[in-house]
């Protein structure tokens, strides 16, 4: 106690000195025009400066709901999309029963676990059952596939990953309409293999490579890749075509469920004359 | 009363008077060139003696820097660079301290500590006190140039007008 007032003694000087100059600061803000505009410009100015500071942080926290937000509105929009092409189809004069439902729906989810430098390689994703999700949905971002879903559980699913040695998309060269699996054979995680392209194919290296939409997985038109390489091995009637993809899998965090209404009833026409032809 | 109260307190009226009544009207008659405003009341604060305590001088800055805002009808500009100026003092006494230490008796007037050294002293003292006054009166350092160029013109007429006083008076307190 002694010693604070010591300090306060000390520093009396100051002290006065401080309350002095505010009393004076004061003075002249109140009563001379010209300082007190530059006053209440520079406040005006200080104060529109913090809040829209605040404002901005606010919105900071505010990201993760925001994104989530965003991924349901694409995800939404993605709805859309894939199935507008299917409608066109359609003439404009007659209204299908089917042309009311959708085709695909997608459904955004999170990827709880990923890997990528084994030979199978695997997701987790935080939609399972519970969410409508069914094994053999396809899983996509907005850049291109992530994979397939294998299994599921009530709250969780788990998809192959395109970096999966047994994982096959079916694909197309875009425009061309050569279509065969793509696959993947290498040890690095862009570069993959397009098969079954038949040696008259007109292939040129810069093509692009998308879903085809054969298997009833993904939607047609998905990105997948740009051709990189291709030569003909002798003896082969294929080429042998290395695609480029630019998904970045290491660092996935959003994806889309895709599911295709159809899928079964597609799948079960098709088994049932495979088996009659057997 | 003693002797340096008597003389502090006529010449804090007497620099009052000066300031307001004559040197007001010269800085305003010269309505082509508003660089310059003849300042002397500092010296007030200057010549207090040595020994006045930090409160009590800070304190008297106040009042003769708001007597002058009085009659300069400027409130506040003219008090916060007197206080700024009364609170500086002190620092530069210790700056311009002699080896053997002041004569706490006496005041820092050129006849007690010499013309040189009262140069300096009033010189750094002069130009921090206008150099705050520009920066008051203008209230932002957007003109800092314009600051600069008006308390060169001033700190320059002003000392004349200090050094004048000094050799004129010649006051021991």
């Amino acid at each position: 106690m002694f010693n604070l007032l010591q300090l306060f003694i000390k520093l009396s000087g100051f002290l006065v000195f401080v309350v002095l100059e505010a009393i004076c600061f004061s003075l002249v803000v109140k009563y001379n025009q010209r300082q007190e505009k530059v006053y209440v410009n520079t406040v005006n100015q200080l104060t529109g400066y913090l809040q829209s500071k605040t404002a901005a942080t606010v919105q900071y926290f505010q990201l993760y709901d925001e994104n989530k937000r965003l991924s349901k509105e694409n995800a939404h929009l993605l709805d859309r999309l894939a199935n507008v092409g299917i409608n066109v189809q359609n003439p404009l004069d007659t209204a299908w029963a089917d042309t009311l439902h959708p085709k695909y729906t997608f459904l955004d989810a999170q990827v709880i676990k990923n890997s990528i430098n084994q030979n199978h390689n695997y997701l987790v994703l935080n939609k399972g059952s519970k969410d409508g999700i069914t094994s053999h949905s396809g899983v996509v971002t907005d850049d291109g596939v992530v994979g397939i879903v294998r299994k599921v559980s009530k709250h969780f699913s788990v998809a192959m990953s395109i970096l999966h040695r047994q994982t096959k998309i079916s694909a197309r060269i875009r425009n061309k309409n050569y279509f065969g699996p793509l696959v993947w054979k290498s040890t690095d995680i862009h570069t993959f293999n397009l098969e079954d392209i038949p040696k008259h194919a007109p292939v040129t290296k810069g093509d692009t490579v998308e879903t085809s939409g054969y298997s009833a997985i993904f939607p047609p038109g998905i990105m997948l890749g740009v051709v990189d390489k291709l030569w003909m091995d002798p003896g082969s009637n294929f080429f042998t075509i290395e695609v480029k993809s630019s998904l970045k899998m290491s660092n996935i965090q959003h994806v889309y469920i895709v599911r295709n209404i159809f899928k079964e009833e597609q799948e079960q026409l098709e088994q049932s004359v495979i088996q009659q032809d057997e | 009363m003693n002797n340096v109260t008597v003389v502090n307190v006529l010449r804090f009226v007497a620099l009052l008077l000066l300031q307001g009544l004559v040197f007001k009207n010269i800085g305003v008659g010269w309505e082509s060139f508003p660089y310059l405003h003849i300042i002397v009341f500092p010296v007030f604060i200057l010549l207090l003696p040595i020994r006045t305590p930090k409160t009590l001088l800070v304190f008297l800055g106040f009042l003769i820097g708001i007597s002058v805002d009085f009659l300069y009808d400027t409130l506040g500009v003219h008090s916060s660079a007197a206080v700024f100026t009364a609170f500086v003092r002190p620092l530069v006494l210790k700056f311009f301290e002699p080896r053997g230490g002041y004569n706490m008796s006496y005041s820092p007037t050129a006849a007690r500590m010499g013309l040189g050294w009262f140069l300096r002293y009033a010189a750094i003292l002069m130009f921090v006190h206008l150099f705050f006054y520009y920066s008051v009166e203008a209230f932002t350092f957007v003109y800092i140039v314009d600051i600069l160029m008006k308390t060169m013109v001033s700190f320059s007429v002003s000392m004349i007008f200090v050094v004048i006083f000094q050799l004129l008076f010649n006051p021991l307190d």
